[in-house]
C-alpha cells in the first residue's frame, strides 16, 4: 500500500477528454491502424509528463503516481481535498483543491510542489522526494 | 406515477445489475484476474499506456461515452409509451450494454489494448476489419447528419440559444488561452465561463436570432437547412484546430453544465413531484412504425451503443491498472448512460406537459414525435428547472443550450474522426491522394453527411427526422453487434459459456435486420431514392456481419484455446500459466 500519492496534472496542450456518445476521445484515432493523418504523435508537453512519470516509477518507491487531466475535477477536487484537509484544515484544503486543477502541476498528498515543465524529470523526482521526506 | 419514484426504481435495478450481474460476468464469463499484468503495466510509456486509478479512468471513460445521443432516442421512443421505452433502457443497459462495454474492455485488455477494429481482424477475420471500417463510416456520417438536424431544429425553435452557443466558441478559446498562458488553476476560469454562458442566455433571450427571413431571402424553404450548412462549414474548420484550443475548454464548460443539468433534473423532479402523464403503452395511430423492431433501433445509445466499444478498446484499455477494475469502469459506464436516457424519458413524459391531452398532441404521430422529441426533452427540463424558481422561458433556453453544446461537440469530434476513417479506407483501397490529404478527407467527411441532411426528402415535406435517426441507430447497433461478435468468439475460444454475450448479439442482429427490411420496403414504395440505397447498403453490411459472426463462432467452438493469452507475468513478476493458477 502506497503511503504517498503523487498526481501529475496533464499540461493544457496534452488535451484528453471525452465528447460524449458518439464522439468519444478526440485526440485518438479510436479505430485505426495506419494513422495516416500524421498529427497523432505526442507533443513536447506530453513527453515531459511521460519522462517525469517513468523517472518517478523507476526511482521512487512506495508512492502512488497518477496522471490526471486538469479537467477531471470529479477526481481531483475530492482526492486533493481529502489529502490536504488532514494536514492544513478545511479552508486551506479547499484552496489546495482549486489549485490542483492547474495544468502541468505536480501534486504530492494534495499539495502543489511545482510545475512539470519547469522542474523537468529530475526536478520532479527531487521535489517529490523532498515533499515525502526522503 | 411520480417521476422521482420511477427514477428511484430504475436506480435500484441498475444497482442490482452492477452488484450481481456484472460480478457474474467478471468471474464466470470474462474470468478477470487481479494478478494479470495489464497492457498499462506491460507497455507503460507515460503517454497512452499508464496504469491509472479506476476512478480517474472512469471519469475519462464516462465523459467519452455519455452525451446528447442518449437524450434524442428516448425522447422520440416514448411515442410507444414510457413503459416499453424504459423497459428497453433498463434491460438493455443491464443485459446488453453492460455486457458489451465491459466485454469490449476485457477482450482488449487481454489483447494488448488493441482497438475493436483490429481485434475484429485478429479474432474474426481480415474481412471483418474492412466491414468494421465501413460500418463506422456510415455511423459517423449519420451521427453528423442527425446532430446537425437536431441543432438546426433547436436553433429554429429556440432562437434565443443562437447567441450563447456561437459566443461560447470564442469564450472557450479565450478561457483556454488564459489557462494556458497564465498557468493558472483551470477550475475558476471554467466556472467563470459557465457564468458567462448563462449571462449570454439572458442576452440571447433579449435578442433572439431568427434566421427565417434570411432563409426566405435566399430562397430556402426550411430555415433549419441554413443552420445545417452553417454548422458543417463551422465543423470543417473547427476539426482542423488543435484539441486543446477549442474542444478542451468547451468540454470543460460542458462538464460543469452536465452536473448542473443533472442536478436541476433530479432536484426539480423531487421539488415539483411531477407525475408521468404519458400512457405506459401508447395506442399509436395506424400506419405508425411497429414497436418491434423500431423501438430497439430508435433507442440505441442509452440501451446499447456500439460506439462505446471504440472508447473501451481504443483508449480506456490502455489505462486499466488491475484487470478487475474493468468491471467498475466498463459496466458503470453503461449504467451512467442508461441513467441519462432514463432522465430523458422522464423529462419527455412527466416534465414537458401537465395533462394527458397535451401530451397526446405532442406525440400525435411518429412524424410529430420524431420532429419534436428533442424539443420535448428541452421543455421537460425547463419545467423541472421552473420547479426551482427559474423562469420558464429562460429555463427553456438553458436546456436548449445544454443539448446543443453537447451535440455540437459531438459533431466536432465526429468530423475529426471521420477524416481519419476516410483516410484509412482510402489507404486500404489504394486511393493514396485521398489517404494522404487531410483537407480532402475533411471535405469528404463534411460533404457526405451534409448531403444526407439536405438532399430532397431531408426537409419536413420529405422523410421524417425519425427515419434518419433510426438509420443512425441501426449502424450503431451493428457496431455493437460486431463488438459482441468479437467478445463472443473470444469467450467461446476460452471454453467459457458465451450465452450472456450471444443473447444480446442475436437480439440486436434480428432487430436491426428486421427494421432494415421493413424500412427498405417502405422507402421503395415511397420513392425515397436517397434512403432506399442507403438502407440497402447497411442491410448488406448487416448480412455480412451475420455471416462473419456465424462463421467465427462455428470455428471457435471447435478450436478452444483455454486462456493461452494469460501466461504473461503476474504483478509479482513471476510468469505462471493461467491454467496452473485456476
Amino acid at each position: 500500500m502506497s503511503h504517498h500519492q503523487v498526481v501529475l496534472v496533464r499540461p493544457w496542450t496534452d488535451a484528453r477528454g471525452g465528447t460524449g456518445c458518439c464522439g468519444g476521445e478526440p485526440s485518438s484515432g479510436i479505430c485505426l491502424e495506419h494513422r495516416v493523418g500524421g498529427e497523432h504523435g505526442p507533443d513536447a508537453d506530453a513527453l515531459a509528463v511521460a519522462h517525469a512519470y517513468r523517472r518517478l516509477r523507476e526511482q521512487v518507491d512506495d508512492v502512488d503516481v497518477q496522471i490526471v487531466g486538469a479537467n477531471n475535477t470529479v477526481f481531483l477536487l475530492p482526492a486533493v481535498f481529502r489529502a490536504a484537509r488532514r494536514r492544513v484544515g478545511t479552508l486551506a484544503a479547499l484552496g489546495s483543491a482549486v489549485r490542483a486543477t492547474t495544468a502541468g502541476a505536480v501534486l504530492v498528498d494534495g499539495s502543489r510542489v511545482g510545475d512539470i515543465a519547469a522542474l523537468g524529470p529530475d526536478g520532479v523526482v527531487a521535489a517529490v522526494c523532498r515533499a515525502t521526506g526522503r | 406515477m411520480p417521476a422521482i419514484v420511477v427514477a428511484a426504481v430504475v436506480g435500484v435495478l441498475f444497482w442490482l445489475g452492477y452488484r450481481y450481474y456484472s460480478v457474474y460476468l467478471a468471474e464466470r464469463v470474462y474470468n478477470l484476474d487481479p494478478a494479470y499484468v495489464t497492457p498499462a503495466h506491460r507497455f507503460t510509456d507515460g503517454v497512452d499506456f499508464v496504469p491509472t486509478n479506476k476512478h480517474v479512468v472512469f471519469g475519462h471513460h464516462f465523459t467519452s461515452v455519455a452525451g446528447a445521443a442518449p437524450i434524442v432516442g428516448p425522447a422520440i421512443a416514448v411515442f410507444w409509451g414510457w413503459g416499453p421505452a424504459l423497459a428497453w433502457i433498463v434491460l438493455g443497459t443491464i443485459f446488453a450494454a453492460g455486457v458489451h462495454d465491459f466485454g469490449s474492455l476485457a477482450v482488449s485488455v487481454r489483447h494488448d489494448a488493441k482497438s475493436i477494429g483490429t481485434l475484429a481482424k485478429d479474432v474474426i477475420s481480415t474481412r471483418a476489419r474492412t466491414l468494421f471500417l465501413l460500418i463506422i463510416f456510415f455511423l459517423l456520417t449519420l451521427v453528423n447528419a442527425v446532430f446537425a438536424v437536431v441543432i438546426g431544429n433547436l436553433f429554429v425553435s429556440n432562437p434565443g440559444a443562437v447567441i450563447p452557443i456561437f459566443v461560447e466558441i470564442p469564450l472557450a478559446i479565450f478561457i483556454g488561452q488564459y489557462i494556458y498562458r497564465t498557468r493558472s488553476a483551470a477550475l475558476v476560469p471554467s466556472i467563470v465561463g459557465v457564468i458567462g454562458l448563462y449571462l449570454l442566455i439572458w442576452v440571447g433571450q433579449q435578442w433572439p436570432i431568427d434566421i427565417t427571413p434570411f432563409a426566405d431571402a435566399i430562397g430556402v424553404d426550411n430555415p433549419r437547412n441554413v443552420w445545417v450548412v452553417i454548422l458543417f462549414a463551422y465543423t470543417f474548420f473547427a476539426a482542423r484546430l488543435p484539441v486543446w484550443l477549442l474542444l478542451q475548454p468547451r468540454d470543460y464548460i460542458n462538464s460543469h453544465q452536465l452536473f448542473i443539468a443533472l442536478g436541476i433534473i433530479g432536484l426539480g423532479m423531487l421539488v415539483g413531484w411531477n407525475t408521468i402523464v404519458a400512457p405506459i403503452v401508447n395506442d399509436v395511430p395506424a400506419g405508425s412504425p411497429a414497436i418491434f423492431p423500431f423501438l430497439f433501433i430508435t433507442i440505441a445509445c442509452g440501451a446499447i451503443s456500439g460506439f462505446h466499444s471504440l472508447v473501451s478498446s481504443g483508449t480506456t484499455a490502455k489505462q486499466i491498472d488491475k484487470e478487475t477494475d474493468g468491471r467498475y469502469v466498463g459496466y458503470m459506464g453503461a449504467v451512467g448512460e442508461g441513467s441519462l436516457a432514463t432522465g430523458a424519458v422522464l423529462a419527455a413524459t412527466a416534465g414537458v406537459v401537465a395533462t394527458r391531452g397535451e401530451w397526446d398532441g405532442l406525440y400525435a404521430d411518429f412524424s410529430t414525435a420524431s420532429a419534436g422529441g428533442v424539443g420535448n426533452f428541452v421543455g421537460g427540463v425547463a419545467a423541472f428547472a421552473n420547479n426551482l424558481g427559474i423562469p420558464l422561458d429562460l429555463a427553456a433556453v438553458f436546456a436548449a443550450v445544454v443539448v446543443i453544446s453537447f451535440a455540437a461537440t459531438t459533431m466536432d469530434t465526429g468530423v475529426r474522426l471521420q477524416r481519419y476513417v476516410v483516410q484509412e479506407i482510402a489507404e486500404i483501397a489504394g486511393w493514396h491522394t485521398l489517404a494522404r490529404n487531410l483537407t480532402l478527407a475533411g471535405i469528404v467527411a463534411v460533404v457526405v453527411p451534409l448531403a444526407m441532411a439536405l438532399l430532397p426528402g431531408g426537409g419536413d415535406a420529405g422523410y421524417t427526422f425519425g427515419v434518419l435517426w433510426q438509420l443512425f441507430g441501426t449502424t450503431n447497433q451493428l457496431t455493437a453487434g460486431l463488438a459482441l461478435s468479437v467478445v463472443a468468439v473470444w469467450v467461446t475460444q476460452k471454453g467459457r459459456n458465451p450465452i450472456s454475450v450471444i443473447v444480446p448479439l442475436v437480439f440486436l442482429l434480428v432487430m436491426t435486420s428486421w427494421a432494415l427490411i421493413v424500412n427498405l420496403k417502405n422507402f421503395i414504395e415511397a420513392d425515397q431514392w436517397v434512403l432506399a440505397p442507403l438502407d440497402a447498403i447497411i442491410f448488406v453490411l448487416a448480412m455480412w456481419l451475420i455471416v462473419e459472426a456465424a462463421l467465427a463462432l462455428r470455428g471457435s467452438a471447435g478450436r478452444r484455446t483455454p486462456d493461452v493469452d494469460r501466461t504473461g507475468p503476474t504483478t509479482d513478476g513471476v510468469s505462471v500459466p493461467s491454467d496452473q493458477r485456476e
